[in-house]
């Protein structure tokens, strides 16, 4: 069989050479061994039904084999797992799994190893909950497993924590279910009342609809609607009016007007209203809550926490695995490439090759664009990451006391000071609530002067009449359908209010690294000097790289392909890299260097040694130089403009240097200098800075909106007004976030921005239409005409109405339909 | 209307069971998942597998 350019597990480009594995009776190509060894398990197993399931490609297995002993670790359970009949139950986190084929893979997987009792693999929320025997099988053998197959485990947040979360949204399904079935039934029975219009039938049967009636009603306005009555205790004992206060006393209202009338064999009972009231209203609040509970689960699992543990050496050189708590400051760390630093330190000489320098990539900490080059004696921050080489570091600072700490304690504190910002439902609440009253309480005096017998029964209908179910629809079901119209858009909303302040936002900040930009530079100029053309030096320096694993590696690949691609034959052999120096490799028989200036091409470093320029050399003379630069983001220009357009200042804010940030702002067209009074485009600014930045605007009457990735934007993401955060991002970010972006498409926020100011316009109509109904209803039950049968079909008709109101912001637009079909992030 | 002292109670009798039948199937987890059962019927049912290396045969159950 011809092999196709992707591999066949994960549909990643391929390597010069690939991996070939038959498959299935046919021959396939790999990028790694990681995913010829998954498609192999797989077909061995005979789950190859997966590669038809599928609808996306698998995540990369790749080569890097992570050690899971440390999860058998007795503490660790105890901490994250539950002990339950015939063995423990842990909920894991994967990134990796991205349609319901890899949750049916996991499943069958898993529960082939001895020892599991119980798998569930959940695509949507990217959890697994793990039954298994602990004295069959270690847990480090199953999650190898899954690890083994593309999807790498990361801890929950802890296994009570699950629970409670599923205990949740049970208690929410349960409530759900009753209110439904209740008052389907509920109805029904007033059914039977309604249609007795000449009043024909016998009072004991009557009455005993009413009691019967009463009965079904009961458990729905007080098990299935205890979560409005609860919240409405809250808001009193906060002295406040809010919406909750109107849904219950609504309901509550209705149910013991129409008790009384049942006691008092009164004319009219209003239990189908209470019932709808409650199940309507529920429907849309669950609605609007799943679609944040699995935008939360989802940005959960981009967190990717693992156990926290750091790789110490002991006194006689070995290393061990301990928890970051029993970390000390003094202690020798030693920390592998890709991994995160666990704490700040000092680094140490490294005795094997010279002077334990290495590259830490500080972008998310601080938002330098390119690492950071560090020698032995050098501080390493917790949360950088290690390049290039292993470090051994000693432990400087420790837990609360570290750099990323800091920003933890500064996004608290953020948060907690963060404006208030009055919502627009429970303004109206508050105003709905009290006019209510004062009404009622005028027609009850009116009418107790001129028919004092009906003056209880009216007034008790025009409460009941306007009892303001389209009222309380009119936000949530607008919120429901707008988080469903934000997911397709590859949109997670975290905060539901948030989309009414970003509606009104009037300035956006970005951050620079990794927001503007996408943190992986490109080539903007290639310099030749001597023998070799341009094309030349790039086929040979792509194909140094390529098999490199370098992280420039992707900047050669994608320059290669804009110059027609045609040099991908070349290949190199002994290609390896020279930590803290570049690569080494020999490409048709000549050996060449890839690098830093000092090092490629010794004798021709023209320009000093300049960090954003490789060099191309034998290590004396030089042939070329590569400048690599940050561009922005293909589509930031183009969201940005958008983004204007819709009204909103930009403004950027970075803690790169003042070179790099001038260059984007131009790039991106945003105008420095001090065009209104103040500088709009900021360059090294500490998080400190860029919030007291946001402050600033907040304190001229803007409402600013905060567009970041890095750990270092964490703080002012919770200080802003409204937040955006990217998924390629922080966890830290993204938690601190009320958006998060997927894709890394910058052109989501002015969707989303207009997908908001929709939703804001479409809340207010639905509160025109609620109380349009009600300012019709109100004459009518005040001069006691309305029936409970008219009010129960005013009350569904207006809840409708508002209802297919909200529905239409579940559609795009038409131009935007094309590129809504969002990937998962 | 003598009927209706039959009726009600066995409208009351199924409104209880539905209850109880919702709440079995909440319990049981059976709204856990919602897309991957959908799979299941797609393919044939499982056959006895040699799966790699050490692990070999079919899981407890």
């Amino acid at each position: 069989m011809t092999h196709a350019a992707t591999c066949f597990h994960c549909g990643e480009h391929l390597t010069a050479e690939p991996l070939r594995d038959s498959i299935a009776g046919a021959e396939q190509a790999f990028c790694c061994t990681g995913c010829a060894a998954a498609a192999r398990w797989i077909a061995d197993a005979d789950l190859g039904d997966y590669y038809r399931l599928r609808q996306t490609d698998a995540a990369r297995v790749g080569t890097e084999a992570i050690d899971y002993a440390a999860w058998d670790r007795a503490d660790l359970l105890a901490e994250h797992s539950t002990v339950v009949d015939g063995g423990r139950e842990i909920t894991v986190l994967t990134d990796g799994m991205r349609c319901a084929a890899c949750a049916w893979l996991i499943d069958r997987a898993l529960t082939r190893e001895p020892g599991v009792r119980e798998i569930a693999a959940n695509a949507i929320t990217g959890r697994i909950r793990i039954v298994w025997d602990d004295a069959r099988t270690p847990l480090s053998a199953l999650l190898s497993r899954l690890a083994s197959l593309g999807y790498r485990p990361s801890l929950a947040t802890g296994e009570a924590h699950e629970q409670a979360r599923r205990r949740e949204r049970n208690r929410w399904l349960l409530r759900l279910g009753v209110a439904g079935l209740g008052s389907m039934q509920a109805m029904m029975f007033a059914e039977a009342l309604y249609l007795d219009t000449s009043g024909e039938m016998p009072l004991p049967t009557r009455d005993f609809f009413r009691w019967i009636t009463f009965l079904v009603s009961t458990p729905v306005v007080f098990y299935a609607g205890w979560p409005f009555i609860e919240g409405m205790w809250r808001e009193l004992r906060g002295r406040r009016l809010g919406m909750d206060t109107l849904i219950a006393s609504s309901t509550l209202l209705a149910y013991f007007a129409s008790l009384l009338e049942t006691v008092r064999g009164g004319v009219h009972v209003w239990y189908d209203a209470a019932v709808m009231f409650v199940f309507l209203l529920l429907a849309a609040r669950m609605l609007e809550q799943r679609a944040r509970g699995i935008a939360s689960a989802q940005v959960d699992a981009l967190a990717r926490a693992r156990p926290a543990l750091a790789t110490r050496e002991r006194g006689d050189g070995s290393a061990e695995q301990v928890p970051l708590a029993a970390l000390a400051t003094g202690d020798v760390l030693r920390v592998a490439v890709g991994e995160a630093v666990p704490a700040d330190g000092v680094l140490l000489d490294d005795d094997a090759d010279g002077d334990g320098g290495t590259a830490f990539d500080e972008a998310l900490l601080t938002g330098e664009s390119l690492p950071v080059s560090k020698r032995a004696g050098d501080t390493a921050f917790a949360g950088s990451l290690c390049r290039e080489r292993p470090a051994r570091l000693r432990v400087t600072h420790t837990g609360a006391d570290t750099r990323l700490s800091q920003l933890v304690r500064l996004v608290e504190r953020a948060q907690e000071q963060r404006p208030a910002i009055a919502r627009a439902a429970d303004r109206v609440a508050n105003v709905f609530v009290t006019a209510l009253s004062l009404i009622a309480l005028g027609v009850y005096l009116w009418w107790r002067v001129h028919e004092p017998a009906r003056a209880f029964e009216v007034a008790l209908a025009v409460l009941v009449v306007s009892c303001p179910c389209a009222l309380s629809l009119a936000v949530p079901a607008a919120l429901a359908a707008a988080h469903g119209a934000l997911a397709k858009l590859g949109v997670l909303a975290l905060r539901g209010e948030a989309l009414d302040t970003l509606a009104r936002a009037d300035r956006i900040v970005f951050d620079k690294t990794g927001t503007l930009s996408d943190r992986h530079p490109r080539i903007v100029a290639i310099d030749t000097f001597g023998d070799l053309d341009r094309s030349r030096a790039l086929a040979i320096a792509t194909a140094l790289e390529r098999d490199s694993g370098h992280p420039l590696a992707a900047a050669f690949l994608e320059a290669t392909a804009q110059e027609g691609g045609a040099i991908a034959a070349t290949s190199a052999r002994n290609v390896h890299a020279s930590p803290g120096h570049g690569i080494v490799g020999e490409v048709e028989g000549r050996a060449w260097r890839l690098g830093r200036a000092a090092w490629a091409a010794a004798q021709d470093a023209r320009g000093g040694d300049d960090e954003a320029a490789l060099w191309l050399g034998d290590g004396q003379r030089g042939s070329a130089r590569f400048r690599l630069q940050e561009t922005p983001r293909p589509e930031a220009a183009e969201a940005l403009q958008a983004l204007r357009t819709q009204g909103l200042s930009v403004a950027l804010c970075s803690g790169d240097a003042e070179q790099a940030v001038a260059r984007m702002a131009d790039a991106v067209d945003i105008p420095r200098g001090r065009p209104h009074g103040a500088v709009h485009v900021r360059a090294r600014q500490t998080p400190e800075d860029k919030l007291a930045y946001v402050r600033e605007r907040q304190a001229a009457g803007e409402i600013v909106a905060m567009v970041g990735d890095g750990i270092n934007d964490a703080p002012v993401l919770a200080g802003a007004d409204v937040s955006i955060a990217l998924a390629d991002g922080a966890a830290l970010a993204q938690r601190a976030a009320d958006f998060v972006v997927g894709g890394g498409d910058l052109r989501r926020i002015p969707q989303a921005v207009a997908l908001a100011r929709r939703s804001r316009r479409i809340v207010r109509e639905n509160f025109a239409w609620a109380i349009g109904y009600n300012l019709l209803a109100l004459p009518l039950a005040a001069a006691g005409m309305v029936t409970p049968w008219i009010a129960a079909v005013g009350m569904a008709l207006s809840s409708l109405l508002v209802t297919l109101n909200a529905l239409r912001l579940t559609r795009l637009p038409a131009s935007r339909a094309a590129d809504a079909h969002a990937p998962r992030i | 209307m003598n009927i209706l002292l039959a009726l009600i109670p066995i409208s009351l009798a199924l409104l209880g069971l539905a209850i109880w039948a919702f709440v079995w199937a909440v319990r049981k987890g059976q709204y856990d998942d919602l897309d991957t059962p959908a799979l299941d019927i797609l393919v044939d049912d499982e056959k006895p597998l040699p799966a790699a290396g050490s692990r070999r045969g079919v899981a407890d159950r």
